[in-house]
């Protein structure tokens, strides 16, 4: 028989993830695909490619964590856990002294706070509403022709940010474009974008109660702009992991190892 | 659970699943029927006077109506209730009874005058310190001139009928403080869900009916020995009105235990104290200032924080869930207060604002589901 894997898929609202750990914990795979709309799918698709990277089969999962708003869709699941707890246990193994995270996924946008065992003291949710999500960011930038993964490096190049009032994220999209009718440039807008959207994370992280060290994960960790509004305005610097999109799935494959040792 | 209380449950359910259809049967064979919105409303008055008391508490689905006439953060229990009665869903009741517990309900009651101009608005205006000789004095002078005015319709209401209301009524909220004290101690008992169905109905139902029912109901319970305790973590609810039952079974879903609470729908309501002898309208304002105070009323020397962190504790409470009406501004403007309180106990909170016309959202699900993992891991 060869190795035993434990296995955490996060399927999010934009992206599916996928991680596998082995009974030490360490990551042997991780993968990161687009939800699409057929979770279920999506979870196979995942979970194939992540068991593919290690040349193992489905019969070599000892135990699967299903995390994240399509948590109910994975097939062949030990349990489910939230992506509340799963992005708390992915941060505290990662960085022992994390004492809170935070974590902008696609719809979602939550602050968490530790204590010094890892254990959540207290968590918030963005509810009702999207705006200060991923997905806000996507329509941003399409609306201003930005590539994704250019928005955070030119946010960082404004002197100054554009003023956007609107939280909503289809009145934001009509008011990026009235600033830009009237001259704003594109870096300004984007500045204004990522101000806004860390205005929003820092009420949630108030809320939640922030100490450092602080830890930012989900996939808008990876847009500096946000990165460094967000530090501005909860005052403390962030630590953004190597693979910020695969915390709640890293998460999600340890606990599926506690729940084998079980 | 045998059939006795497997059929009285099924009546309390199936009367949450259409509020009005009791007492729209009983309007239709001739029954006077009174709304009342709160809780502080003297329904012993109401019934001593022939009407059946029912509780307005608006109605799943949208409220087009109601939003030409309401700004945006208006509740969705003053919403959802007064589009019902403009599109004449509430003309079965003869009367309605408005409190003055806040800017909403208080406005909400002349609006509802001019719109339903057939339908007779009362307002018990009761003093916001509840207690004091100037309370009572004049807490004593509005239950005098709200006895006058239903008077007028109904015709004179002697002491005796109103003496016999109130025991009537005192002898149901006993069954139900027994129902509470037993959840507390054998949670696995009855459910938050099945209680909160019990409490919801007896507002919806004839008070004799509910009583009937109820009786062996709780005798029942009472005698069921000992059943194997759940280890799921314990939580307690509090807030304001709590109709959309989905809340409550969507957190007990996530796998945890309602074992008391502090809501409108719920314990709150049934904290009267025994009414005191003598004269019928004296009792009834000793028992309404005398009750646990809701957020839009202020009792010297009560504590809302130090007493949700007494009661949690009594209940063995791991958590405490907030269902706050979203707009509900006498609790909002509590809760900061409430929420230090149980952070200073180190009992963890959970606060949900609730719009109660409105399905439950999918976020919820993954919020309960959040907090009951915490409340696990910290039991561990």
């Amino acid at each position: 028989m060869g190795v035993q894997y434990f296995a955490g898929v996060d399927v999010g609202s934009a992206t599916a993830k996928a991680v596998l750990v082995d009974a030490a914990g360490t990551i042997c795979a991780h993968v990161v695909v687009p939800s699409g709309g057929n979770l279920t799918l999506a979870a196979d698709r995942v979970l194939a490619a992540a068991l593919e990277r290690v040349g193992a089969v489905p019969g070599d999962i000892a135990a699967l964590v299903a995390t994240g708003y399509g948590r109910e869709s994975v097939a062949n699941r030990t349990k489910t856990v939230t992506e509340i707890t799963c992005h708390a246990k992915g941060a505290h193994v990662l960085y022992p002294d994390a004492r809170a995270v935070i974590d902008i996924g696609g719809q979602d946008s939550k602050a968490i706070s530790l204590d010094a065992a890892g254990m959540i003291r207290k968590f918030e949710m963005n509810d009702k509403c999207a705006a200060g999500t991923g997905r806000f960011l996507e329509v941003m930038a399409r609306t201003l022709e930005v590539p994704l993964d250019e928005v955070g490096p030119r946010a960082l190049t404004a002197d100054r940010p554009a003023k956007i009032s609107s939280t909503c994220t289809v009145f934001a999209e009509s008011e990026v474009i009235s600033l830009l009718a009237q001259g704003e440039t594109v870096e300004r807008i984007l500045a204004g974008l990522c101000l806004s959207i860390s205005q929003r994370v820092n009420s949630l992280a108030m809320r939640a109660g922030m100490a450092p060290r602080v830890i930012m994960t989900g996939g808008v960790a990876k847009n500096t702009g946000v990165v460094r509004a967000i530090e501005k305005a909860v005052g403390l610097p962030l630590t953004v992991p190597d693979q910020p999109q695969i915390m709640g799935a890293l998460g999600a494959a340890l606990l599926a190892r506690n729940e084998a040792v079980k | 659970m045998d059939s006795g209380n497997g059929t009285a449950l099924e009546v309390f359910t199936s009367v949450c699943d259409d509020f009005y259809a009791t007492a729209r049967a009983a309007a239709a064979s001739g029954r006077k029927v009174a709304g009342f919105v709160c809780s502080y409303a003297p329904q012993e008055l109401l019934h001593a006077a022939g009407y059946l008391p029912v509780r307005v508490l608006g109605r799943p689905g949208g409220t087009p109506r109601a939003d030409q006439l309401l700004q945006a953060y208006a509740c969705s229990l003053a919403r959802s209730s007064f589009d019902a009665a403009l599109s004449g869903e509430f003309d079965f009741m003869d009367l309605v009874v408005f409190s003055h517990t806040c800017d909403t309900m208080q406005n909400l009651a002349d609006l509802w005058r001019s719109s339903r101009p057939n339908q007779k608005v009362v307002i018990v205006s009761a003093p916001t310190v509840t207690s004091g000789p100037a309370a009572l004095s004049y807490y004593r002078k509005v239950l005098a001139d709200v006895r006058e005015q239903i008077e007028a319709l109904s015709g004179p209401i002697s002491d005796e009928a109103i003496r016999a209301s109130i025991d009537l009524y005192a002898r149901h909220r006993n069954l139900v403080q027994r129902l509470y004290d037993l959840r507390r101690e054998h949670s696995e008992l009855i459910s938050g869900r099945e209680l909160l169905a019990v409490v919801t109905s007896s507002m919806m139902m004839d008070k004799e009916e509910h009583l009937r029912l109820l009786e062996p109901f709780v005798a029942e319970l009472e005698s069921a020995g000992d059943v194997k305790a759940k280890r799921l973590p314990r939580v307690f609810v509090a807030g304001s009105v709590c109709q959309n039952m989905g809340f409550v079974t969507a957190l007990e879903e996530a796998g945890c235990m309602v074992v008391d609470d502090d809501l409108c729908m719920g314990g709150r309501s049934f904290s009267l104290p025994e009414p005191p002898a003598g004269d019928p309208m004296d009792a009834l304002v000793e028992m309404y200032l005398g009750r646990r105070p809701c957020p839009a009323f202020h009792t010297p020397g009560f504590d809302p924080g130090a007493f949700l962190v007494e009661r949690a504790r009594a209940a063995r409470a791991a958590g405490v869930v907030f269902l706050l009406t979203k707009f509900c501004d006498p609790w909002f403007f509590d809760y900061p207060h409430v929420n230090k309180s149980l952070e200073a106990a180190g009992i963890p909170g959970l606060l949900v604002e609730v719009e109660q016309n409105l399905p439950v959202p999918e976020q919820f699900r993954t919020r309960a589901e959040a907090f009951v993992e915490l409340l696990k891991a910290k039991a561990e």
